[in-house]
């Protein structure tokens, strides 16, 4: 390779992912080109999300829908309601002690961009560079991505964006499972060229290295899984629908060393071997149902183990799921090809406003819909024996969650009696969230249709295609994302609540869940008093959702003591600060001009808000 | 053959990009102010 330059489509050594580290150290000007090439799909990452951010990376906190960070953010546990913030707002708190919430914020973001494209290249069933890069751009930058973004879910995108590696070490089980085999040690012995019986045959490692090979499997999953784990159920519940049927159905060599590519494919097996024409214990292993339950069994121990911080929480609380969500939050066409074509493109999310600018255009829906296409192609054609281990697995989850995607728009009774019958399949409420595996899927087939061609110029072009079929996700979709400060008034309101040591709860008015404020760009956010003080918030968690005909649907709260604080703000003049306190408000924070109650004192009042608190004895 | 048949599927992609980030950054009316209520719009 010396002397050649390191275009996008050159072989390269896996990466320290691929290798689990055990590359050698590298050094000289070959080896510097090695170096940069293994880090070329996060750089690229890196890369993508300082253009999608864009001015969302300047000074101020991004704040949008469900991305709300605040100032100095409290330590707090999960309240009454479902615990949607659980574990990734006690994360943050905790980070932000040593370093500004919204630095924080910002190294999220672009961590989502990073762990994507770099985890996604991961999966490529291929050494050239050229590949892996389509892949790893594809995964940083589709609609998915985007209008997740857009609707201020970054805690889900933290496990969309470690879903690859998740997947990846999911499917690193298959090739110990039959024989216990450690990839590890199987690198360190190497593998006997023209040989069938090789140094790493299961009765050439000792016991000690095959329990340690087998209590390693888990121990990698959950690290794999840590960033869904701090993103909480949404991460969790679509790592868990990628994860446990890789489990399941990884097929690894028996008899045969597991990968050392950066993919999971043998790098001394030359490309395009029928799996017929291969020697006998050579081939991709017969799924066999004991070992495949036993994996499963392993990997839904870790995703419930990483779960607990939100399920326990979850399964304690009182929270109820209103069926109407199913309505409300189905996927809705985004673009001239209807509801079907919306998801098979990425896109459909049920809000309108989560779109990207100009998403919804002939051209753009156009070549997203061939990108796809080719994207499943190539998937799909991957020959047997280049097969990637978690070939199966993938597209089962991928089918499935199109499914599930598929049945809120098209069978809605069906989801709202489940939920009906089970608030704990609320979540299948907003199906699209569950195209991440799909995403997954077309990201690694885009590589594979490129490894293909096996052309440079073909591998560059791919690498941009992403980006050229949806550009304006760009500049934070042109304005949509964008930092913003917080008025000093918010800031001294949650310096003195925070002070008061009195017991308390604060109740956030107006009596709606979200607001748009003017110093927010008119940007629609979750009501930041949900998250700066360290008191019990109360606060009306009931959704509004605008119709197409200019309606509007209402999905009922799910936090228990919404109706109380209902009913007591519905009382009459007088009567309402009592029944206020009675619930245990201690302070009450509206706007500025609101003189609903004049019984109460005012602690402070600015521009925009106004704190009242409701003395004892009302 | 197929270096000039990604160059011009790059080329037509990258025209169509060019007209996309035109149009949406492109000066449009300001937007009616919103009410403090809006979760938003299916």
């Amino acid at each position: 390779m010396a002397g050649v330059p390191p275009g996008p489509d050159a072989a390269v050594p896996p990466g320290p992912a691929a290798n689990g580290g055990t590359l050698p150290e590298t050094g000289g000007p070959s080896g510097a080109r090695a170096a940069a090439a293994r880090f070329a799909p996060a750089l690229l990452g890196l890369a993508l999300g300082l253009l999608a951010l864009g001015p969302a990376l300047g000074p101020g906190f991004v704040l949008r829908y469900d991305m709300v960070f605040v100032p100095d953010p409290p330590p707090v546990g999960p309240g009454e309601g479902f615990p949607r913030a659980v574990p990734s707002d006690l994360v943050v708190a905790l980070l932000a002690q040593a370093v500004p919430a919204q630095a924080v914020q910002k190294a999220a973001l672009l961590g989502i961009f990073v762990l994507a494209a770099s985890g996604a290249a991961a999966l490529v069933p291929s050494r050239r560079l050229g590949p892996r890069l389509a892949a790893a751009a594809f995964y940083a930058w589709n609609a998915y991505l985007a209008q997740r973004l857009l609707l201020g879910q970054w805690a889900l995108l933290l496990g969309v964006a470690g879903l690859p590696w998740a997947v990846r070490a999911a499917a690193a089980h298959a090739f110990r499972g039959g024989s216990g085999r450690s990839a590890g040690a199987v690198r360190r012995t190497g593998r006997t060229p023209g040989t069938t019986e090789t140094p790493e045959t299961p009765g050439a490692l000792g016991a000690s290295e095959t329990w340690r090979a087998r209590a390693a499997w888990p121990v990698r999953l959950a690290v794999a899984l840590l960033p869904a784990a701090v993103g909480g159920f949404q991460a969790m519940l679509v790592s868990a629908l990628a994860v446990l049927p890789v489990a399941a159905t990884a097929r690894g060599p028996a008899g045969h060393p597991p990968p050392a590519g950066p993919s999971g494919a043998d790098p001394g097996e030359p490309p395009g071997v029928p799996e017929t024409d291969r020697r006998p214990g050579e081939a991709g292993g017969r799924w066999r149902g004991g070992p495949a339950v036993r994996r499963a069994g392993g990997a839904a121990a870790v995703v419930v183990l990483l779960s607990l911080p939100w399920l326990v929480p979850a399964l304690g609380s009182r929270a109820v799921t209103d069926p109407a969500g199913v309505r409300a939050f189905a996927a809705r066409a985004d673009g001239p090809f209807g509801t079907v074509g919306s998801l098979l493109t990425l896109g459909g999310i049920w809000n309108s406003d989560a779109g990207v600018p100009g998403q919804g255009t002939w051209w753009s829906a156009g070549v997203r819909l061939a990108l796809a296409a080719v994207a499943v192609w190539g998937f799909a054609g991957t020959r047997a024996g280049r097969a990637a281990p978690y070939r199966a697995g993938l597209a089962t989850a991928a089918a499935a969650g199109l499914g599930v995607a598929l049945a809120g728009a098209f069978a809605p009774g069906a989801l709202g009696g489940l939920i009906a019958w089970w608030p704990g399949f609320g979540p299948l409420r907003d199906g699209q969230l569950y195209l991440a595996p799909f995403a997954l899927l077309q990201a690694v087939g885009l590589g594979c249709a490129v490894e293909r061609w096996n052309s440079r110029a073909v591998a560059a072009v791919a690498a941009a295609v992403p980006v050229l079929v949806l550009p304006t996700f760009a500049l934070g979709a042109f304005g949509r994302l964008a930092a913003v400060d917080y008025p000093d008034e918010w800031r001294r309101v949650q310096a003195i609540v925070n002070a008061d040591p009195a017991p308390g709860a604060l109740l956030s008015l107006p009596w709606g869940a979200h607001r748009a404020f003017g110093w927010n760009g008119h940007r629609v956010i979750l009501d930041p008093a949900t998250k700066m003080f360290r008191r019990r918030v109360l606060w009306n968690d009931a959704l509004l959702v605008g119709l197409p005909g200019g309606g509007r649907l209402r999905v009922a709260p799910e936090d228990p003591a919404t109706a109380g604080v209902d009913a007591a703000l519905r009382a009459g003049p007088g009567a309402r600060e009592a029944a206020l306190a009675r619930l245990g408000v201690r302070y009450v924070l509206t706007r500025a001009g609101d003189d609903t109650f004049r019984d109460a004192a005012t602690v402070f009042t600015g521009p925009e808000i106004r704190l009242l608190r409701l003395d004892e004895g009302l | 053959m197929r270096v000039l048949l990604a160059l011009a599927i790059g080329a037509i992609l990258a025209v169509g990009a060019s007209v996309a980030v035109v149009n949406v950054g492109s000066p449009t009316p300001e937007p009616p102010n919103r009410p403090l209520y809006n979760y938003g719009t299916r």
